[in-house]
């Protein structure tokens, strides 16, 4: 457990260098020694940082503002009084540096995780065996807030539900990697990581140095050819679409940005029309089809017929269409029965019930209220506990006992003996930490967590690395950026043991040999040139090769 | 392509159109104004007044030493450089996986440099001067990213043609104010500053030989194939555009009509004799140019409009 009081930072405040950064124990540093000396994988990141020194580090900050601004890479922020402004997104210049190793090891737990998660949640809508075998109680699933009724036997093409996901992890300070979260709604977040790695290589290119990072970019043609491959087309090509809620969402621009780097249509509801079972676009041509679409708006709103009336945002006749095969959706309706809360301590013995594995990565240890025995034990220390709502996301009415004031845990003692089914407890991970740039340029200890994205089609890929957000006040953990968390760019090292590396490096291939460089200038001497030439050739036609 | 898309690409287009122009009439005003009048007398009148009026502003109360600060950065008047340059960076939000990330930057750096007052200096008397010369400058900025980065598709086309309808009607616009009336025809004085607010001096000094007099100057602008800005060669490229556009040219509302206009004009310019009277002309084809906006609103967007999509 950790201590309520952190010891502040002595020399916070103090123009220090990097080297007499110092991290806060009992924490694990992914970039220092307890002692305060750099890790062997990060020595020469380490060295660049403390060449570029606090004021370098604040330079940059002000340029990456700057950028972030003219791009438009912003989130809006409401101050007092119900005014928002615009914020550029705050990314932190220092990555995390993730060995190959340690990467592989992420990733295969994720797969298995994420099949796991597929599996579970075509049980769910078809013959329940998780539930009839006692693994999983009905009555748990059935009151999850996502559970669809609507979508029961509907097994949509390649049976993948899950196309995009996307699971938090922590790292804890014995070293282990545990998932804290699954997101397989809607996970949020791409954009950032690739727009980081972008912004991180135009504003401190000195720190790629000594490093081959893994790319990030190819992220949307994975995802656009997942999705083309479960597309019910019979044509060539399929048409993909991304389905937006509109401008006023917080998250519009990674929407707009996913499907600019993905090159097809952007849609709102107003777009679409479904006729005859068959989802169309209307465009200026009249209708189109659409065969796929990546949708980022909740399963509530997605159709007024099946589901919430009164949305506005919805297709009506979209589910019909989705029963009738004619249409293939990301993430498919009803998934949300999977990221759900009180789900989430069943997954380890989903993986072993449906794949006949171990679990690659653990769960962070979690108490199910609606239990009455852990209840109990979880009300003698609710001080000591994390407690979540079940059906929501994004750290919303998460309360941390340690960091809780009095009458808030008396509060949420109070919710939870009233619905008990409605919240989890888990233990506080201590999160591990990730030095980040402070006040005056100084590097800090921050804590930090990861979210990978996963993209499920003929079969999973998961890009190097994924978003980590860091939690930007000093002995936060809450990372999520809706309450003052930032970003890092997370790299993922080559090694050269990697099956799915890229190819050989653009320098060994042999440029070929090109033409000298021509320049036009048309100066006196060329004229009297040309002329001359122009003469010479009028007096004797041009003689022909002998021979 | 999406009809949403296509109604924002279309008024992206008039929007950068209008700030563009409104940034030059601003400009070559501005100049006017702070000289006194020439020795020779000047064929057409064009002032701040009539600068308001051609945004079709009646109220004579508001004149002179206001009009030109309200059309530069007054956020609450609609015709202004600012309300213009916001709107353009609103429908780009809107399109931004449409338009290239390179233009979405160069609208939206605009937004930002005209917002809360413009960049220090601005509030000096030379304010207007200044903002419209940034104006002018970034919109050049804005077309030359889009025709360098954007592909030559529908999305191209329909945000090209929102542009050029928006350009011949601010032309007419600005013929239809500053005209004098047929009755007052002998008074034909020079109209210098009608060539400087649409930026075609030089082309007209190397097209036309006679004196940038209101005759001459009004047909050039109205029938000079040669000038880009001039308001046959607007329609000639707006043809252009929409026979690439549409699917069915042949028989397409738009298409054709576009096609009449253009011949109608270029049949004026051959038939017409000089110093004949051109109000009519502009007022016609004006009323001509607003039938092909309809027309394109219900062949292209009917989809968007009957989704109560504002505007």
């Amino acid at each position: 457990m950790i201590s309520h009081t952190q010891t502040p930072a002595e020399d916070a405040g103090a123009v220090t260098p990097a080297s007499e950064y110092r991290p806060q124990a009992p924490f694990l540093d992914e970039l220092f020694e307890l002692d305060g000396t750099p890790r062997p994988a990060a020595s020469a990141l380490v060295e660049q940082l403390r060449l570029l020194g606090p004021e370098g580090m604040i330079e940059a900050g002000r340029r990456r503002d700057a950028i972030f601004m003219q791009q438009g890479i912003t989130f809006e922020t409401s101050g007092g009084g119900g005014s928002s402004h615009e914020r550029p997104f705050p990314l932190d210049l220092v990555p995390r540096v993730l060995s190959g190793q340690e990467w592989r090891d992420i990733k295969r737990g994720l797969a298995q995780r994420i099949r796991a998660l597929n599996h579970f949640v075509d049980d769910v809508y078809h013959a329940r065996e998780i539930v009839r075998e006692g693994i999983v109680p009905w009555r748990l699933v059935a009151s999850c807030s996502h559970f669809a009724r609507a979508v029961h036997g509907i097994r949509p093409p390649g049976g993948v539900y899950t196309h995009v996901a996307g699971c938090d992890l922590v790292r804890h300070s014995d070293g282990t990697w545990k998932v804290i979260e699954d997101n397989v709604r809607i996970p949020s977040g791409i954009s950032y990581v690739l727009e980081n790695r972008a912004a991180m290589a135009r504003l401190v290119p000195e720190l790629f140095a000594s490093y081959r990072v893994r790319p990030v970019d190819h992220y949307p043609q994975l995802l656009l050819s997942a999705l083309r491959s479960v597309a019910p087309s019979a044509e060539s090509e399929a048409t993909v679409v991304v389905w937006t809620p509109g401008p006023a969402n917080p998250a519009y621009f990674e929407h707009a940005f996913l499907a600019r780097q993905m090159g097809v249509e952007l849609v709102e509801a107003s777009d679409l029309v479904v006729r005859d079972d068959v989802l169309y676009m209307r465009t200026t041509r009249g209708l189109e089809r659409a065969h796929a679409v990546y949708r980022r708006l909740d399963d509530d709103f997605v159709d007024p017929l099946e589901f919430r009336p009164d949305s506005l945002l919805g297709v009506p006749g979209l589910v019909r269409a989705y029963r009738a095969g004619s249409v293939a959706i990301a993430n498919a309706f009803g998934t949300g029965v999977a990221d759900d809360k009180a789900i989430y301590c069943f997954v380890p013995d989903m993986i072993r019930f449906y794949l006949g594995e171990e679990p690659i990565l653990e769960n962070v240890r979690t108490y199910l209220l609606s239990d009455p025995e852990q209840l109990e034990h979880v009300l003698a220390r609710l001080d000591q506990l994390v407690v979540k709502p079940t059906g929501e996301s994004g750290g919303r009415g998460v309360m941390i006992g340690p960091h809780a004031e009095e009458e808030e845990i008396e509060r949420m003692r109070e919710t939870v003996i009233a619905h008990p089914e409605r919240w989890i407890a888990q233990d506080v991970v201590r999160l591990s930490t990730v030095p980040t740039v402070g006040e005056h340029g100084v590097l800090q200890p921050r804590h930090v967590d990861l979210r990978p994205f996963a993209v499920f089609g003929e079969r999973i890929d998961i890009v190097p690395g994924g978003l980590t957000r860091v939690a930007l006040e000093e002995g936060s953990l809450i990372v999520n950026s809706s309450r003052g968390g930032g970003s890092k760019d997370t790299w993922v090292l080559e090694d050269g043991d990697d099956a799915d590396r890229a190819g050989p490096p653009i320098a060994d291939t042999q440029p070929p040999a090109l033409p000298d460089l021509r320049y036009g200038a048309w100066t006196g001497q060329q004229q009297q040139q040309q002329q001359e030439h122009h003469q010479q050739q009028q007096e004797q036609p041009a003689p022909r090769a002998a021979g | 392509m999406l009809a949403r898309i296509a109604h924002e690409l279309y008024w992206l287009g008039r929007n950068l159109a209008r700030a563009e122009f409104t940034a030059r009439a601003v400009e070559a005003v501005f100049q006017a104004e702070l000289q006194g009048a020439s020795d020779t007398k000047p064929g057409v009148s064009f002032g701040s007044g009539g600068l308001l009026a051609m945004f079709g502003d009646v109220d004579e109360s508001e004149r002179s030493s206001q009009a030109l600060g309200q059309l530069t950065l007054d956020a609450d008047r609609p015709g202004s450089m600012l309300a213009s340059i916001e709107r353009a960076r609103e429908g780009a939000r809107t399109v931004r996986d449409v338009i290239s990330a390179e233009m979405w930057e160069a609208i939206n750096t605009t937004a930002l440099g005209l917002r809360g007052g413009g960049q220090p200096g601005w509030a000096a008397p030379a304010g207007p001067y200044l903002a419209s010369q940034y104006v002018k400058e970034r919109t050049a900025l804005i077309w030359g990213v889009s025709n360098r980065s954007m592909l030559r598709d529908e999305a191209k086309c329909f945000l090209d043609a929102g542009g050029l309808i928006e350009v011949s009607d601010m032309v007419l616009r600005m013929l239809r104010v500053a005209l004098p009336s047929a009755d007052a025809a002998a008074a034909d004085g020079h109209a210098l500053i009608l060539l400087q607010a649409v930026g075609g001096f030089h082309a007209y000094l190397r097209a036309v030989t006679s004196p940038p007099n209101a005759h001459p100057v009004a047909r050039f602008l109205l029938f000079e194939r040669g000038y880009p800005d001039s308001v046959a060669a607007c329609v000639d490229s707006l043809h252009e555009v929409f026979t690439a556009a549409d699917a069915g040219p042949r028989n397409s509302k738009p298409v054709l009509r576009v096609s009449r206009l253009a011949a109608d004009l270029d049949f004026q310019r051959r038939a017409l004799p000089d110093g004949a009277e051109l109000t009519g002309i502009c007022e016609g084809t004006q009323q001509e140019l607003a039938r092909i906006d309809q027309d394109v609103a219900e062949r292209y967007f009917a989809g968007a409009a009957a989704a109560g999509l504002r505007r």
